[in-house]
């Protein structure tokens, strides 16, 4: 090819930063697994807020006709919890872990382009912060003419339209102010930081598999991660798009989504929906993925029907999307799509149900370990199961009609996302912690938090089936004492402060048992797939020689052999292999090269929320500054020399 | 960074494929200035000559006919999904004019 | 990475190149939700001034052909790089930069005229539709304009793109190549049919 072209000196203004200990080694860092945990804490913080959200929520509503909120920070409290606990919670949780397993269970060192990693991390919080500084910045108005021109409060200046902002209640007119602008741009930031991260994971999986790691010796979680990098991609352009034309809506006097000026509000249900569906996929199959994992490591079985399984996670996605308009079909939508959609949202149901059949066949027969990972596996399964029953009513069109806008629609998708994500989302906590930290967590805090989760959980959202069935409408901050639905409100309320009650348990465990916590082994749970076979905690570079693998679940393959009957048989040197697997895994021989830190992705994603505040506030100042934040970030990346990290002695490690 | 490098046009027959490319736009001017004579096989023309010289860009230009099928079936899926996508809700939204109006 | 032991894309497409058209397949969707935004509305009537009143179709014909030859000097930019041709893949992506740069300015200077005629952003939603679909095409032109302009400059810095300048070239012609397909299409959707 070209003769050898050194680049120049001058380029390279910016040397990369080297930290490896405080504040900065985690500004810059461009390691997986630090930008993993960095996601998990965040998250947690912001379920923490969510959570808060949904308490003062249920405050509200423990007794009719309260007026512990006014109708229009009730509006905003629940506005606010859904779209934390979606964006968030569930998608950073979830992306900790792709972050941190990712590239662990494929052998790999890192992900393809470690930067724009970082970049992920770094829009996302920025994100966040920008959406939840509407609480500082923000300003809800009352809309002309409407009965709600109370004061607002405090807690009443932030976006009120709903997280799916439907048109035109969530429109200039009907939601003066900037609170709903901060949504509409706080989300298109969120959105960018995904569609990032989905390019990356995808090229990832494909590109940076170790040898031997062919994709049908992948673990289910991986799938899983490849899956809803797909979904990802393709359902978020839509979203920005439709928050771009919200935005000039908004902000620019054009109509797309408002009646007078000939715009069709239903496309922004369309729209929004085209990229909502799929994302409440991508939502549940990250937790698929772990509990596919979970349940074979506390069965000792191998997991039933992998392909099976693989494949129905891809056919979800795929018919994922083809289901959005069942979220419309109270919308003024034609018979013919009602129909259409009815039909599809029924047979989504076929390969789910395929997984839970498999899961099942998985647990049968085999040597039950009910530690908490598994505790929660299991929690999970049923909780979907009861989420997804109530899913597949909602796909008979008549019968959703009814169901619509009550809480009977509110107890199906928290028995689905909060029972089946987040549960899937503690199984794998508890189950990876002592892979992350090298240590253990305490397992009788550990069986309190999802007994006392469990029991609060279904006191909180089982009710909630019967009085959507009453009729209790959602999306409204009080309720009539004549409805008689007071008393299992109450009910539901009391089940959220024992959920809230198991969180602070969990956290107890978490803080204590990463400080003073016995060690973890390596393998402490006796595992199946690759990222066992390095040290707890791991080790910055993963893995010291790359790993070849010969078999799905490969590192079972290693540890055990079958009998006549298929029983796993423990072969001799198991436990030789485990020592050795743990020193070398520490002592590497080879120069290892890592990923220079950079503080460049740092400063690109600071652009984005100053052009945000700049087209809330028309400051060409703020928008100039974004501009050169994201110019200096930029050019900074494209010219900042590749050196590679060497680890050259162990002791750095 | 060598793939199993694939044979490359020569720049002569870039040149030849960017006049085709001409060509097949001037024919789309001619098409909107003879609409009356032409009438209503206009735009099945039209979408015809757009979508030639798309997949001239596409596979000649960006490389994509001598491309790995990997690459090819990402295109090829994009385009697929969104056509479908957006097939539905252009077609929900022209029925329910035609039932709700 | 350089590491050794490590299988060197499993998949024969080098990873950057890959990344991209993964992206490039996903901007098919952020395009197509624009396109079907606009065929929705065109479909339906309303008051005010229409596109086709106001459109000149030779001068953006010729812009589109404008666009069309940019896409061939950046092909040909490629090329000259595969054959460590230096001097002509300069010459080649600054024909191309310059050649979008003349496509935008045919844009803002018939937007321009629009406007004088009452063609807006806000006069109806066919100006709104208009504008946006075009805009962001817009956009798209310009980021490529710079990223061709940054390259170009990298090239003379350092006396030649590197091998793995050669890869960046690569990159941004599929990102071009794309802009120019987007137009292909618009063009025949708003302006012709």
């Amino acid at each position: 090819m070209s003769e050898d072209i050194k680049e120049k000196r001058f380029l390279t203004i910016f040397k990369r930063p080297s930290s490896t200990e405080g504040i900065w080694s985690w500004i810059t860092t461009v390691d997986h697994k630090k930008i993993g945990i960095m996601y998990g804490y965040a998250a947690f913080f912001f379920l923490l807020l969510g959570g808060l959200e949904a308490l003062i929520l249920r405050i509200q509503l423990a007794k009719p006709d309260n007026d512990f909120l006014s109708a229009a920070e009730y509006n905003a409290m629940f506005t606010m919890h859904g779209t934390t606990m979606v964006f968030l919670v569930i998608m950073p949780l979830s992306a900790a872990f792709f972050n941190y397993l990712l590239p662990l269970q494929i052998g790999a060192r890192d992900v393809a382009f470690p930067r724009l990693n970082a970049l992920s991390y770094w829009l996302w919080i920025f994100g966040g912060l920008f959406l939840y500084s509407t609480f500082i910045f923000g300003s809800a108005g009352a809309p002309q003419g409407g009965y709600l021109a109370e004061e607002i409060g405090w807690l009443g200046n932030a976006p009120n339209g709903g997280w799916f902002g439907y048109q035109p209640n969530a429109s200039f007119k009907y939601s003066p102010g900037t609170a709903m602008d901060y949504w509409a741009l706080g989300l298109q930031i969120l959105g960018v930081s995904s569609l990032v991260s989905a390019f990356n994971f995808i090229t990832t999986i494909l590109n940076m598999r170790a040898k031997g790691m062919r994709l049908m010796r992948m673990p289910v979680f991986t799938w899983m991660t490849f899956a809803v990098a797909f979904l990802l991609a393709f359902s978020l352009p839509i979203i920005a798009i439709a928050l771009f034309l919200v935005t000039f809506d908004r902000q620019f006097g054009t109509t797309f989504f408002l009646t007078e000026g000939g715009g069709d509000p239903v496309l922004w249900q369309h729209l929004f929906w085209l990229f909502g569906h799929p994302e409440v996929y991508i939502l549940i199959l990250p937790a698929f993925g772990m509990v596919s994992e979970i349940l074979p490591t506390f069965s000792k079985k191998p997991l039933f029907g992998y392909a099976a399984i693989v494949f129905a996670g891809f056919g979800i996605a795929f018919i994922g999307f083809g289901v959005w308009a069942h979220h419309m079909f109270a919308s003024a939508i034609s018979p013919v799509a009602q129909a259409g959609f009815g039909l599809s949202t029924m047979v989504i149901a076929v390969p789910t149900g395929v997984k839970i059949f498999n899961w099942l066949g998985t647990i049968w027969g085999g040597k039950l370990n009910l530690k908490t990972p598994m505790l929660f596996a299991l929690g999970f399964i049923a909780m979907f199961v009861i989420g997804g029953l109530s899913g597949v009513t909602h796909s008979i069109v008549p019968a959703d009609t009814q169901q619509t806008d009550t809480y009977y629609i509110v107890a199906h998708f928290h028995y689905v996302l909060f029972g089946g994500a987040m549960f899937g989302i503690f199984a794998g906590l508890y189950y990876w912690f002592p892979k992350v930290w090298g240590k253990m967590y305490n397992e009788k805090l550990g069986q309190l938090h999802f007994w006392l989760m469990m029991i609060g959980f279904n006191l909180t959202f089982g009710p909630m089936h019967w009085l959507g069935l009453k009729g209790q409408i959602r999306r409204t901050w009080v309720y009539a004492e004549e409805t008689n639905l007071g008393f299992w409100n109450m009910v539901v309320t009391i089940g959220v402060f024992v959920i809230a009650v198991s969180i602070i348990i969990f956290m107890i465990n978490w803080i204590y048992s990463k400080r003073k916590g016995p060690e973890a082994p390596m393998d402490p749970w006796d595992a199946r797939t690759i990222e066992w076979t390095i040290p707890s905690p791991t080790p910055v570079w993963n893995f010291s020689t790359p790993p070849e693998i010969e078999n799905l679940d490969d590192f079972w393959h290693r540890k055990y052999d079958e009998d006549e009957e298929g029983r796993p048989v423990r072969k001799d040197m198991a436990n030789q292999l485990l020592i050795d697997l743990e020193s070398d895994g520490l002592n590497p021989k080879e120069h290892i090269e890592l990923p220079n830190p950079s503080y460049f992705p740092f400063i690109l994603a600071s652009g984005l929320p100053f052009l945000g505040y700049a087209i809330i506030y028309r400051s060409l100042a703020l928008a100039g500054l974004g501009l050169l934040l994201l110019l200096i970030g930029g050019f900074g990346w494209a010219l900042e020399p590749i050196e590679e990290e060497e680890i050259g002695d162990v002791e750095d490690g | 960074m060598n793939q199993t490098h694939k044979p490359h046009p020569t720049p002569k027959q870039y040149v030849q494929i960017a006049v085709i490319l001409g060509i097949l736009t001037a024919i789309e001017v001619v098409l909107y200035y003879t609409e009356s004579t032409v009438g209503v096989f206009t735009d099945p023309l039209l979408m015809i000559l757009a979508v030639s010289k798309f997949v001239i860009v596409v596979g000649w230009f960006m490389h994509l006919r001598f491309e790995n099928s990997l690459v090819n079936r990402f295109f090829a899926g994009g385009m697929i999904l969104a056509l479908f996508l957006f097939a539905i809700v252009m077609l929900e939204r022209a029925s329910a004019i035609f039932f709700f109006s | 990475m350089g590491d050794h032991g490590y299988p060197h894309e499993p998949t024969g497409v080098e990873t950057r190149k890959l990344g991209m058209w993964v992206f490039l397949s996903t901007e098919i969707l952020f395009f197509g939700t624009l396109i079907t935004t606009y065929l929705i509305f065109k479909g339906r009537s309303f008051d005010g001034i229409k596109l086709e009143e106001v459109y000149d179709i030779p001068f953006t014909s010729v812009s589109s052909f404008v666009l069309l030859m940019s896409s061939l000097t950046m092909v040909l930019a490629h090329h000259a790089i595969e054959k460590s041709d230096q001097e002509r893949t300069s010459i080649w992506l600054l024909a191309t930069a310059l050649l979008g740069a003349v496509f935008l300015a045919g844009q803002i200077y018939e937007f321009t005229e629009f406007y004088h005629k009452g063609f807006t952003l806000t006069v109806n939603i066919y100006g709104s539709t208009f504008y946006v679909l075009t805009g962001f095409h817009g956009a798209h032109v310009f980021i490529g304009v710079i990223l061709l302009i940054i390259l170009w400059g990298v090239g003379q810095r350092q006396n030649g793109l590197s091998l793995d300048g050669g890869m960046n070239l690569e990159f941004i012609a599929l990102y071009w190549h794309f802009v120019d397909i987007v137009w292909i299409v618009l063009f025949t959707v708003v302006y012709l049919i």
